[in-house]
């Protein structure tokens, strides 16, 4: 039970020195008994394990993924320079799992900043946008599972299921149908067309909600002086808008990261390795080749990736800071 | 005063951290006690689904009603990352049945199995009711981990001989036969191959291509070399067996899309190309459990003889005739008890091969298994095929160690988009085969 | 300060400028109407897919349905019987309900001493659990596995994977909640310490109560997320007959390979407590992600 609290002054009282003993006795408890169960459920369940698997990733790991057998930096070596499914630089384009994020890394962001951006420019201007967002933005509450599932079909080689084979059918009837998931060439990018997709909903929620706080003033003014759309958009939209656009991407960066299921539902990686990810990798060295090692290399290797992410948060979270 | 308050504080708000985190890592290593099940009751895991599932469990209740020991079945849609996921968490099935014995020899190796010696499967007995052949599958370092359950020929080609009757074809004998009866049915305006091989999971029938060309061109020393890992993938006879496979799998022969529409489709869908309702290709090359497949799944309307029919793999090198590659499926346990004893036994009964016999979708390994108890001339020809063999050889993919067979299997599907680059695409499976030999 | 949600126009448009506007806001309305039905196309057809009899999907696209009526439902009761997806619908929600409570719960207590309680080192735990938020489930699935086989097999039950969606929910949980917690005036929590009511009283009745669109906020985005989660149920649930409806699907994805006519009902089960929760509740959905990433 804390003590009487000291009579506070008219006056707006002076921010204690940080980190000394100026805190009321008994708070300093409280405050513990507040977060502990969340630090500690963190402490052991999300701490420990990054650490564990940081551990991992320097031994080879056997089936139950002890630490047996160190191998100091092997896995990362032969990640990174014997592992061609991962990543092959012997011919010209390199192909591998690190590869296919980093054209996740630019189609995906690309195309889902431009779907999103530009719809909620549009939409902005009609009455029925509650309408347009809402459709836009369902697909983000379905499980990934599912627009895996929902793509498939929709892919599908056969001219009696697939409708974008259909539709192409439709217009050119001599186009034959193309296996979309199934051809090396196109399968990464209608995998990220599928969570495009779905992404996009986000974006454009986000960013709609920028746009309209966009001083109208500033518009009005410069439709007056005779300024396009296009040139309002370019001019002064966007870089109106690179706040959230700049935390809209590092969201998408984070997905494309960590995506997983839509390449196990849709393709398992295939055809042959063609659409591997990162994620993917780890989870098929792990527990279908077991070896837990390499595996935790792979994880200590996306940790790496979104260090920076972190490290930016953090940094954003910092400057914001407020004190109570 | 305060600064202390302060100082204690601190002291416990880090105690609870290390806490926590020495609680977290000093329980590695500690075991529980494991869950207890209910008695008479095995869980049984296998990867089959559909026709082949319902197949096993006709099995499992004719079990259930000799013992009263109840069988649950399970699925899994990856069986490696299932078995090792629930060996990670401590529960593992009571019993598998692994389609590979590349698998069972990796997990056998690594501790997960039970000998079967000891639990009443000795020589004597294994003798008695398999060939050498069936038996030397399961057993890995001399000890035997794995029942042979079921099998399956896979040297046949499907065919429909009311199409063969219509344009007056013959069974091909030979493997220029087998092309010059591919170019006539592409003559005829008929694209003839159908194949589902994609995407990822049915990668494994171009690996039974591959195998049925490589023992007929290479011999089956080769064979087995090439499967051990004795010999290199980027050797000659591999990349020639290669080349003479996509002479047949190309985009011009392979109906509906050619070799992008094959690597989308899967098996199932394969065979429904030449089978199912809306048959649109002519020929398809897989094991004999097609036709239950075919019968069963796709289309219930077609007649054994008339409509669906198989011929033997054609020779291609005549002094090789014509090997027989087959496959099948152990049973193997993780852990030892009556009951899976007792469910183990009844695997290997002559009962229970004419069970599962009879629903015209497999073989049985078991020698005592009689020959009437196949239902229809087409497994009827199959077990006859396998029982007369001369020269018998397991599936090669699924003699592979671990999921190397799975990497085999996408090599391949890389290989058929660009033959071209076989040679480079054999050198890189050749480093994953490397690692995993 | 007029913003562009508020512009109104200051004078009627004549006919003539009205027609103008709508002409050359035609390309905007095709381009939005266009999309928006590309949008839902794929959505759209898997939907009627799952209403046909199999026969019929076999022999023409779904777009045929749309004018030759023949739905049946058969393909849901299938679904729901016999390949086990009621059983995994019910699976869903028993792991998706206490792994929400759970870190709302144990986020909305921590976040209320991170922002009205001070004691040393807050802010730096505060920056450390902002970090904690882009760290990938990759890194915990092999050694919580372990763990929880060594604690008791709790990945026998659902503990297992409770524990596991608690930890991963926690930090977005303290962070959002946190930041609206500090929102809160002021002066009403000062009042109430001076009346000397406890920090866990201020924390239950008056901080909980003010705070239920956050709160909702996060539980239907971690509701959502746990719900959709694939990974994670694939690992942590060893037993069959306790799997959720995202891993039930995968499983008839591979054995009824192309019967479109069962995934397509499967999959549209899966969707609907989603689309459901998301429709009833999208106002906090939104707010949940806009809180997160979004400067206030």
């Amino acid at each position: 039970m804390s003590q009487p609290p000291l009579p506070t002054p008219v006056l707006e009282p002076q921010e204690p020195p940080r980190g000394l003993g100026t805190f009321r006795a008994g708070e300093r408890l409280q405050g513990l008994f507040f977060i502990a169960p969340a630090l500690v459920v963190l402490g052991i369940f999300l701490v420990y394990p990054a650490y564990y698997t940081v551990r991992l990733a320097f031994y080879q790991g056997d089936f139950l993924y002890r630490f047996s057998n160190f191998l100091g930096l092997d896995n990362f070596k032969e990640l990174l320079t014997d592992d061609p499914s991962f990543l092959d630089l012997s011919s010209f384009p390199p192909s591998g799992a690190l590869v296919n994020n980093f054209r996740w890394v630019i189609f995906y962001i690309a195309l889902s900043l431009a779907f999103g951006l530009g719809l909620a420019v549009l939409a902005v201007r009609v009455r029925y946008e509650r309408v347009v967002k809402s459709i836009i933005f369902v697909p983000m509450a379905i499980s990934a599972t599912a627009v895996g599932l929902i793509w498939l079909f929709v892919y599908s080689p056969d001219l009696d299921n697939g409708i974008l084979n259909a539709v192409i059918h439709g217009v050119d009837h001599g186009f034959d149908p193309i296996a979309w998931v199934g051809r090396p060439s196109t399968v990464n990018y209608a995998l990220i067309f599928a969570y495009v997709w779905a992404s996009t909903g986000f974006v454009m929620v986000v960013l709609s909600a920028a746009i309209k706080g966009i001083p109208t003033e500033i518009i009005e003014a410069s439709r007056v002086d005779g300024a396009g759309e296009w040139a309002i958009f370019r001019r002064i939209m966007v870089p109106m808008l690179s706040l959230p656009i700049a935390v809209v991407t590092v969201w998408l960066f984070i997905n494309v990261i960590k995506v997983f299921d839509i390449i196990y539902v849709m393709t398992g990686g295939g055809p042959g390795t063609s659409s591997r990810v990162i994620a993917y990798t780890m989870y098929k060295e792990t527990f279908e080749n077991g070896r837990g090692g390499y595996g935790a290399a792979v994880a200590v290797l996306m940790l790496l990736l979104v260090l920076p992410v972190m490290v930016l948060n953090v940094r954003r979270f910092r400057s914001e800071r407020v004190t109570t | 005063m305060k600064r202390r308050s302060w100082l204690v504080l601190l002291a416990v708000a880090v105690g609870l951290g290390l806490i926590s985190t020495v609680l977290a890592g000093a329980s590695y290593g500690r075991t529980a006690v494991p869950q207890t099940k209910k008695a008479g009751t095995i869980n049984v895991l296998s990867l089959w689904g559909g026709s082949e599932k319902s197949a096993f469990l006709k099995v499992t209740d004719a079990f259930t009603a000799k013992t009263g020991i109840k069988i649950e079945y399970e699925t899994a849609r990856d069986f490696i990352p299932a078995i090792r996921t629930r060996l990670a968490a401590g529960n593992p099935p009571d019993v598998a049945i692994v389609p590979r014995p590349g698998y069972l020899a990796s997990l056998a190796r690594e501790g997960a199995f039970k000998d079967l010696r000891p639990l009443g499967f000795t020589p004597a007995y294994m003798k008695a009711r398999y060939t050498s052949g069936w038996t030397s599958l399961g057993t890995v370092g001399g000890k035997l981990y794995g029942l042979a359950v079921k099998a399956n020929s896979k040297s046949v080609i499907w065919y429909k001989p009311d199409s063969f009757a219509k344009y007056k074809f013959k069974v091909p004998k030979t493997w220029a036969q087998l092309i010059a009866l591919t170019k006539a049915y592409k003559a005829k305006g008929l694209t003839p191959w159908g194949l589902g091989c994609g995407p990822g999971p049915s990668s494994w029938t171009l690996t039974d291509w591959f195998e049925n060309i490589y023992a007929r061109t290479a011999g089956p020393a080769k064979y087995d070399r090439l499967f051990a890992g004795k010999l290199k993938f980027t050797d000659a006879s591999v990349l020639n067996a290669l080349k003479l496979m996509t002479s047949i799998l190309n985009n011009k022969y392979i109906a509906g899309g050619g070799v992008q529409g094959a690597l989308g489709r899967t098996f199932v869908s394969g065979i429904g190309q030449v089978f199912g309702p809306n048959a649109k290709a002519q020929l398809y090359m897989e094991g004999g459990f097609v036709g239950g497949i075919a019968l069963d799944q796709v289309n219930t309307k077609l007649k054994p003889g008339k409509t669906i029919a198989f011929f033997p793999w054609p020779t291609i090198t005549p002094k090789y005739d014509s090997p027989l590659v087959g496959g099948g499926d152990l049973a193997a346990a993780f852990k030892d008890n009556a009951d899976i004893r007792s469910f183990l036994k009844y695997l290997s009964t002559p009962a229970a091969g004419a069970i599962w016999v009879s629903t015209g979708a497999v073989i049985s390994p078991n020698k005592q298994t009689k020959s009437s108890a196949y239902p229809n001339l087409l497994v009827r020809a199959e077990a006859k095929q396998v029982a007369s063999a001369k020269i018998f050889r397991f599936d090669g993919s699924d003699l592979m160690p671990g999921a190397l067979g799975d990497t085999w299997g996408a090599a391949l599907q890389n290989v058929i988009q660009k033959p071209g680059n076989a040679k480079k695409i054999m050198s890189d499976f050749q480093k994953e085969a490397d690692k995993a030999y | 300060m007029a913003t562009l949600e508020h512009a109104v126009p200051f004078k009627p448009l004549t006919v003539t400028e009205r027609l103008l506007r709508f002409v050359t806001r035609t390309p905007v309305h095709i381009g939005l109407i266009g999309i928006s039905i590309v949008w839902l196309v794929p959505t759209l057809g898997l939907g009627v897919t799952s209403f046909r009899p199999r026969d019929d999907i076999a022999a023409s696209g779904w777009w045929h349905a749309l004018t030759h009526w023949n739905w049946t439902t058969k393909n849901y009761s299938s679904v729901i019987h016999s390949a086990g997806m009621g059983h995994a619908f019910l699976n869903s929600v028993y792991i998706t309900v206490p792994a929400t409570v759970l870190p709302l719960t144990l986020g909305a207590l921590a976040a209320f001493g991170f922002a009205w309680i001070r004691f040393p080192f807050r802010d730096t735990l505060f920056l450390a659990i902002v970090a904690l938020m882009v760290i990938p489930i990759q890194t915990s699935l092999v050694p919580l596995l372990r763990l929880f086989k060594d604690w008791g097999h709790l990945n026998n039950g659902f503990v297992g994977i409770w524990l596991a969606h608690t930890a991963f929910g926690l930090p977005l949980a303290v962070f959002l909640l946190r930041n609206f917690f500090i929102t809160l005036p002021k002066d009403l929590i000062e009042a109430a310490r001076m009346d000397g009511a406890s920090n866990l009283s201020i924390f239950r009745r008056i901080v909980v109560p003010l705070s239920v669109p956050a709160l909702a906020s996060f539980a239907i985005f971690q509701f959502l997320w746990v719900w959709n989660d694939l990974l994670m149920a694939l690992i942590f649930i060893s037993d069959p007959s306790k799997r959720p409806m995202t891993v039930q699907i995968t499983y008839l994805l591979s054995t009824y390979g192309q019967e479109y006519n069962l995934l397509s009902a499967a999959a549209f089960l899966l969707m609907c407590l989603p689309l459901v929760v998301f429709f009833s509740l999208q106002r906090y959905f939104v707010q949940g992600l806009l809180a997160g990433s979004v400067k206030s």
